[in-house]
């Protein structure tokens, strides 16, 4: 690695790897259509204050981006390499279509972030913004949609439920400030079971109980039930976090689904304003997203609920098998001879067979399943899968012959 | 052997003092001594060489010096930056004590607080990473960070809403005319290592004496950032004025400019041969002035902070090289402190020019230069347009002729006479070009009919006879 032309993080993209991209951005892209969205594209760079002034990028992601003086930066401040889509994507909407009611948006973007060693700098997204006021209905569409993509992959789509108001709400009962909630989450989220016992030694006597409820999973409405009886008690500001995630948790299951419960999931803890939500395919997160209402206020000024996901393409890519991204059939044709009558003839048999849709390969070595046909001034030489050769002197006969074989 | 990195400047004798106290007398290091490549006592297990305090930090880290010593602030203003760098901090030393604060103008931001009111927050410091660190963890909306390269405490209020300066402590800022802010760590001289060499090389002859008369403090600890700041609706605050600004230089610059603005009739009270003070009085009617580094003045001129600058064209060009589309620019040559800006390498090269020198090295199949120059986008500029290939600029702060050819391939370098380089067995290959004493200010000029007046006083008295 250190002797490669390549900087570090930055990955090639080989055909193997464009085609398992291209079925994935395809998989998003009709979902996306199909349910309403519309695509666009944000610059690679934007201005670094659109990132700290909508204050939901933390400390540490902030000391990550790819920050620098542009060449009339003068003054000192700074552009980004585009370290989130989502924020772009609001400055988007609050600069030229603020005046849509409901903004149904999808990109497919990368963002760039730094990371240590040869850990990729450069992840690929899928992602979907919903702009307007549409809870819950919205919330519940940008989960199906995720879930649409996976099974147009043939993924089983598990989901994952949350809402960090849940814990926003028990953190504040335990009289933590704003910094303080965020260090402490990431805790909870990391595993330090110190952290949960930090909390409940600063709760009132009657909070206590039942904490260890939020570093557990369960399933769906039994287990927000069971949150709620034993939380609502001691902190009753628990409860509207919990209401909306039952409405949500339950509308899913009725359609077919069994969404787990998860009061700790997310590492943003402080963009999401809602509930959100990770979906995954066998084990592996693919997906993520929620509910960020406060976003375009910062961006704009302008109070405009949204929420959105995003879906990660590399882990999604090393899922997809070999089957997926097999090479289409296709046709090799080369000349007889050097010639240039024998050359003529093979570039009019390609273009006809270019015109009815018929992969062609004329240099390289053939790439997956296919057949070869010698072209020369006289006619044109088939062969078959048995190894017999069959003789044609027009260009349509050809086109016909590689049609019915198509059609076998 | 082991090779240690010490300090030039104001540390020398406080630190010559510690090293022969641990029996690592250096010879010819002390205070007041010029020289930059020492040996040590013991010629065969230890080298040693002066550089730029903050220029040690990046030559440990690049692994050319196993050992220094430094102020932590400055390893500090790396790790902000880029925390993954092979420098292990392992001793503090105990001298140079001295705070990192951030501080603002009194009346205009009094608390830390106040920097949440304004709309663009302006923060001038010579420690420009940590710099963007406080305002990354103080959840600044939006601001810009002024790098410079000193007397950052001169800035507010007109050039600087904040600074991130060091100082002894609350009441040297204060008397500085500076309000403390925010504490962000104490600081003090440390012996500093390369990680590779601490796993790889016996540098104990070394550390072993120097660890026993340290001081025992963490080098962690107390980094402080402040918190997210309260949201508050921004006031932009429009600094209106009815005077104009000029800066003038300190440094090897000011005997210059003293000499220009005596054949102009201009006489600054508390700016002359031998003597400064950071707001000179003018006698000018309508005109401030200012006493700030010629580095940083460009861009000051390019933001509309000040009016007129006097500089040198090698500080004008590296801002220019490195935003080429600024509106600071060059409005009268004063025709003084002239040298010649050069591409520098040892006189052990059989080569003249820059292009035998490249074919020298294309041939000997040199996989990097390093390209070592006190103006980096000058010397990124020199390395593209003659297509080096893979190159490294190392920026340095000064004490440059000891970089080639063990620290560096070439230096872009200033000479007046050719004498100090030919000193230091360096020649000069290629001509940059020729760098004299300037007028500088912006390309259209927003003035009020009062102040252009000022403005133009200024232009006709400066005028080169």
């Amino acid at each position: 690695m250190e002797d490669s032309m390549r900087p570090p993080g930055m990955r090639d993209m080989l055909p193997d790897d464009m085609e398992r991209f291209r079925i994935i951005e395809s998989a998003f892209r009709n979902a996306c259509l199909g349910w309403g969205y519309r695509e666009v594209r944000t610059p690679t760079i934007e201005r670094l204050h659109l990132f700290t002034a909508a204050g939901t990028l933390s400390p540490q992601m902030l000391d990550r981006v790819y920050s620098f003086l542009d060449w009339d930066g003068w003054s000192g401040e700074r552009v980004v390499l585009r370290p989130d889509s989502t924020i772009p994507v609001a400055r988007l909407y609050v600069e030229k279509l603020k005046d849509v009611r409901v903004a149904k948006l999808f990109y497919v973007q990368s963002v760039l972030r730094f990371a240590q060693g040869d850990d990729s700098r450069e992840d690929w997204q899928c992602g979907a913004e919903l702009i307007g006021d549409t809870y819950p209905l919205g919330d519940l569409e940008l989960i199906l949609i995720a879930c649409e993509v996976l099974q147009r992959l043939g993924f089983a789509p598990e989901i994952k439920l949350s809402d960090p108001g849940i814990l926003r709400a028990v953190l504040s009962k335990a009289g933590y400030q704003q910094v303080e909630q965020l260090s402490l989450y990431d805790r909870l989220l990391d595993g330090d079971s110190n952290a949960l016992t930090e909390v409940q030694e600063r709760l009132p006597r009657g909070a206590v109980a039942g904490l260890e409820m939020l570093s557990m999973e369960g399933d769906g409405s039994a287990f927000l039930k069971n949150l709620r009886s034993v939380l609502e008690p001691g902190i009753p500001e628990v409860s509207s976090a919990v209401d909306e995630l039952t409405t949500i948790a339950d509308v899913l299951t009725g359609i077919g689904h069994s969404p787990r419960i998860a009061p700790a999931l997310v590492r943003n803890f402080e963009y999401y304003t809602g509930p959100v939500f990770h979906v995954f395919a066998g084990g592996t997160k693919i997906a993520g997203g929620g509910r960020y209402d406060a976003l375009i206020s910062q961006v704009g000024q302008q109070s405009i609920p949204a929420s959105g996901f995003a879906l990660e393409m590399e882990p999604l890519a090393s899922l997809l098998s070999g089957a997926e991204s097999a090479a289409r059939p296709q046709v090799a044709i080369r000349p007889s001879g050097k010639n240039g009558a024998d050359i003529g003839a093979v570039f009019a048999l390609a273009r006809a067979l270019r015109e009815a849709g018929v992969n062609v390969q004329l240099v390289g070595l053939t790439n997956g399943p296919g057949r070869e046909i010698v072209a020369s001034a006289d006619g044109f030489s088939l062969a078959s899968g048995d190894g017999k050769v069959r003789r044609l002197t027009r260009v349509d006969e050809v086109v016909r012959a590689v049609a019915d074989a198509g059609h076998d | 052997m082991i090779k240690l990195a010490l300090p030039a400047g104001d540390l020398r004798g406080a630190i010559a003092q510690l090293l022969d106290s641990a029996g690592l007398e250096i010879e010819g290091y002390g205070e007041g001594s010029r020289a930059y490549r020492l040996p040590g006592r013991s010629r065969d297990v230890l080298t040693a060489r002066v550089f730029r305090e903050k220029d040690i930090s990046i030559q440990i880290a690049l692994g050319n010096y196993d050992l220094g010593i430094c102020s932590i602030a400055w390893v500090k203003e790396m790790h902000a930056r880029f925390p993954g760098q092979p420098i292990v901090p392992l001793s503090d030393l105990g001298v140079a004590q001295a705070t990192l604060w951030a501080a603002g103008a009194p009346g205009h931001c009094d608390r830390l607080e106040d920097l949440s009111r304004l709309g663009l927050v302006r923060i001038a410091s010579e420690y420009a990473n940590i710099a963007e660190a406080f305002a990354r963890s103080a959840r600044l909306a939006r601001y810009r960070v002024q790098p410079v390269g000193g007397a950052a405490e001169a800035y507010p209020p007109e050039d600087a809403d904040c600074v991130i300066v060091a100082a002894a402590g609350g009441n040297q800022l204060r008397e500085a005319g500076a309000q403390p802010l925010f504490k962000l760590f104490d600081s003090s001289a440390w012996l500093v290592a390369n990680a590779t060499a601490l796993k790889t090389k016996n540098l104990s002859s070394v550390t072993g004496p120097l660890k026993s008369s340290a001081t025992s403090t963490a080098a962690g600890n107390g980094f402080r950032l402040p918190g997210p700041l309260p949201r508050n609706a921004a006031e932009r605050m429009p600094m209106s004025r009815d005077t104009l600004r000029l800066a003038v230089p300190d440094g090897h610059q000011q005997r210059h400019v003293v000499e220009a603005l005596r054949a102009a009739d201009l006489a600054f009270d508390g700016y002359g041969d031998g003597q400064s003070i950071r707001r000179p009085r003018s006698g000018v009617d309508r005109l401030d002035v200012k006493v700030i580094r010629p580095h940083d003045m460009p861009a000051l001129v390019a933001t509309g902070e000040v009016d007129l600058a006097i500089t040198g064209r090698d500080c004008l060009l590296e801002h220019r090289y490195a935003f080429p589309s600024s509106p600071a620019t060059e409005l009268l040559d004063l025709q003084r402190g002239q040298y010649n800006l050069s591409a520098v390498v040892s006189e052990d090269l059989p080569a003249t020019t820059i292009d035998e020198v490249l074919e020298l090295w294309r041939g000997e199949g040199k996989p990097i230069l390093r390209v070592a120059a006190e103006f980096p986008a000058t010397a990124d500029h020199y390395a593209r347009s003659r297509h080096f290939w893979r190159y490294h600029v190392i920026p340095i702060a000064g004490a440059s002729e000891g970089f080639v050819p063990e620290d560096a391939d070439m230096l872009i370098e200033g000479t007046e006479t050719g004498k100090t380089i030919a000193e230091n067995r360096l020649k000069a290959i290629d001509l940059l070009y020729r760098s004299t004493t300037c007028l500088i200010g912006h390309r259209a000029p927003n003035l009020s009919e009062k102040r252009r007046r000022v403005y133009d006083h200024l232009l006709s008295a400066l005028q080169p006879s």
